[in-house]
């Protein structure tokens, strides 16, 4: 068209030149009208002037930010400010699209109701023949999904990390505990070893010498030596059975079915204590126990973590007084806390945290035990989104908190 | 100063581990003195709360995994006060884990013995100890 004089063409030149140019026009269009409408149905889309006044949003904005498009048409985006980024990174946008460069990132923004959403952005600024912006249109797309999965992925690595970090401590602790009995039948064994060899030479000096039992030379090898091996691997060969019966009961824990549902704890409390009357009222025992919320657990599996808890009270009693258990309860963020206080022999400081280890018991000669029941109520609780945690001074006593779902009702 | 043959304190709560301990000293020729504890705090009572004579020199035994107190918690405590860092500590367990012997070496002991100890083993790191003999002294406690 360039090489052609318009003054020398024809008025029905014109004429058809205007018509192509509106047909041309009315395509265009019908074109950006096409990709407006998809793009509507796919993005969030705003326009701002150059000072940050929302001049327009779509219905999809108005969709996920709750705001009707009155509210929005002559605010600035201030008014879905999360408060969630920091000054530079507003500043940064600021200034990126300031100099007609395209802003590209994740915004975290509030809606209308409180709520918050994501939104992967892009900022596309246009500028006037001076170079200066002229508006911005911000088109986006909802990620609140993603970064929400993204966020749980997240912790879930750290939960299996420390799961993991939890299983490799455990492994490392039943190594260690099932080889120690295995020493002593090592080493016993070898001290039976050196009992035979005493005999067999005492009974050949005997027979050299023509007969007649060498009951001296017998002597110390089959009423110490023998008797004290035996007595040494015996107790090693039933002491790595009971370990390795622990095991398995703690490894059985993971795959039991729990079945979550309101709990009454006074009532559960109610049947351990009268399935315990026996040894509290032999250890002249008192158990006090307050109005408890209600929560949400196994029945099973959360009667066994009390009743563990008042067994350990009864082992651990102090023996200059007589035995005092207050059991008390609150709802505290969701969370239904119990407490188990008595008046033992407490917990030292620097003790408290070995008491969750797997086999750890803190005075294997004084009591019985096998070193697994709170290690087990520790794994029962976290599978019911439960706690248990300690607190203690030593000669004092101990209270022991356990932590449950909170129900909503009352018991 | 004449200084006397070192006691030897088994520290360990196994008491089968404890006996097989000390025939093997006996063994390995050792005709020392041999006390046992139970456990860590009833050795740290022995050093911290107890007054020692002067003259007297200790070998600890120290096994890792103790009830209350374990072995490297001992190690620690002993090797962290300025009067019992130079004791002489064999280290015994029942595991050989690279990363429990790094820190009982980072913390100080003499020698890592993993068990069961036999004869052999003892009599080499009573030889390896033998050197740190004159370092055993443990200064009087001051009863606080």
């Amino acid at each position: 068209m360039a090489d052609t004089n318009p003054a020398s063409l024809s008025h029905a030149d014109l004429v058809e030149r205007v018509k192509t140019l509106e047909r041309q026009e009315t395509a265009t269009f019908r074109e950006l009208r096409d990709v407006k409408a998809a793009l509507d149905e796919h993005s969030i889309v705003a326009i701002t002037d150059p000072s940050g006044k929302i001049t327009y949003v779509n219905d999809k904005f108005c969709a996920i930010s709750k705001y009707a498009r009155e509210e929005l048409i002559g605010q600035d985006h201030r008014i879905i400010n999360s408060g969630n980024h920091p000054k530079e990174f507003f500043r940064d946008l600021w200034t990126t699209i300031g100099q007609g460069r395209v802003w590209h990132g994740e915004i975290n923004n509030r809606a209308k109701d409180g709520s918050y959403y994501w939104v992967d952005t892009t900022i596309c600024p246009f500028v006037n023949e001076n170079g200066k912006p002229r508006q911005y249109v911000a088109i986006r797309t909802d990620i609140t999904q993603r970064k929400a999965d993204e966020s749980s992925l997240h912790d879930l690595a750290a939960e299996l990390a420390e799961k993991n970090k939890e299983l490799e401590a455990i492994v490392y602790t039943v190594s260690h505990d099932l080889r120690s009995p295995l020493v002593n039948v090592q080493g016993f064994g070898k001290q039976l070893n050196r009992a035979c060899d005493i005999i067999r030479s005492a009974a050949a000096e005997a027979a050299a010498a023509g007969g007649g039992v060498p009951v001296e030379k017998l002597k110390p090898p089959l009423e110490v030596a023998i008797p004290q091996a035996l007595r040494f691997i015996n107790a090693g060969v039933t002491k790595m059975d009971s370990l390795l019966a622990g095991l398995l009961r703690y490894s059985r824990l993971g795959r039991v079915a729990l079945t979550i549902r309101p709990l009454n704890l006074n009532g559960m409390l109610g049947e351990i204590l009268a399935a315990m009357k026996f040894q509290l009222d032999e250890a002249k025992a008192e158990v006090h126990v307050e109005p408890l919320p209600a929560c949400l657990g196994d029945n099973v599996q959360t009667s066994q973590v009390f009743a563990n808890l008042i067994d350990n009270a009864l082992k651990y009693r102090h023996p200059a007084r007589p035995l005092r258990v207050v059991i008390r309860g609150r709802v505290q963020d969701g969370q239904a806390i119990y407490e188990v206080r008595d008046n033992g022999v407490g917990i030292a400081p620097e003790h408290q945290a070995k008491v969750f280890e797997i086999f750890h018991r803190l005075n294997p000669e004084t009591t019985s035990g096998e070193g697994l029941g709170l290690t087990i109520a520790q794994r029962v609780l976290e599978r019911q989104k439960g706690k248990i945690s300690v607190e203690s001074t030593a000669g004092e006593g101990s209270t022991f908190l356990v932590s449950l779902p909170a129900n909503d009702g009352r018991s | 100063m004449q200084l006397k043959s070192p006691t030897i304190l088994i520290v360990d709560d196994d008491e089968g581990h404890a006996i097989l301990i000390r025939e093997n000293l006996e063994a390995a020729g050792l005709s020392n003195r041999i006390d046992h504890f139970r456990d860590g705090q009833a050795v740290l009572d022995f050093f911290f709360k107890t007054p020692h004579d002067a003259k007297e020199t200790f070998l600890v035994l120290l096994d890792i995994r103790m009830p209350k107190v374990d072995g490297i918690e001992v190690l620690r405590r002993l090797k962290a006060d300025p009067r019992l860092r130079k004791l002489s500590i064999i280290m015994l367990t029942t595991t050989d884990d690279a990363r429990e012997v790094e820190r009982c070496h980072d913390l100080g002991c003499s020698v890592y013995i993993q068990k069961p100890v036999d004869y052999e083993k003892f009599a080499e790191a009573i030889r390896r100890i033998g050197l740190f003999v004159p370092l055993m002294l443990v200064p009087p406690v001051s009863p606080h």
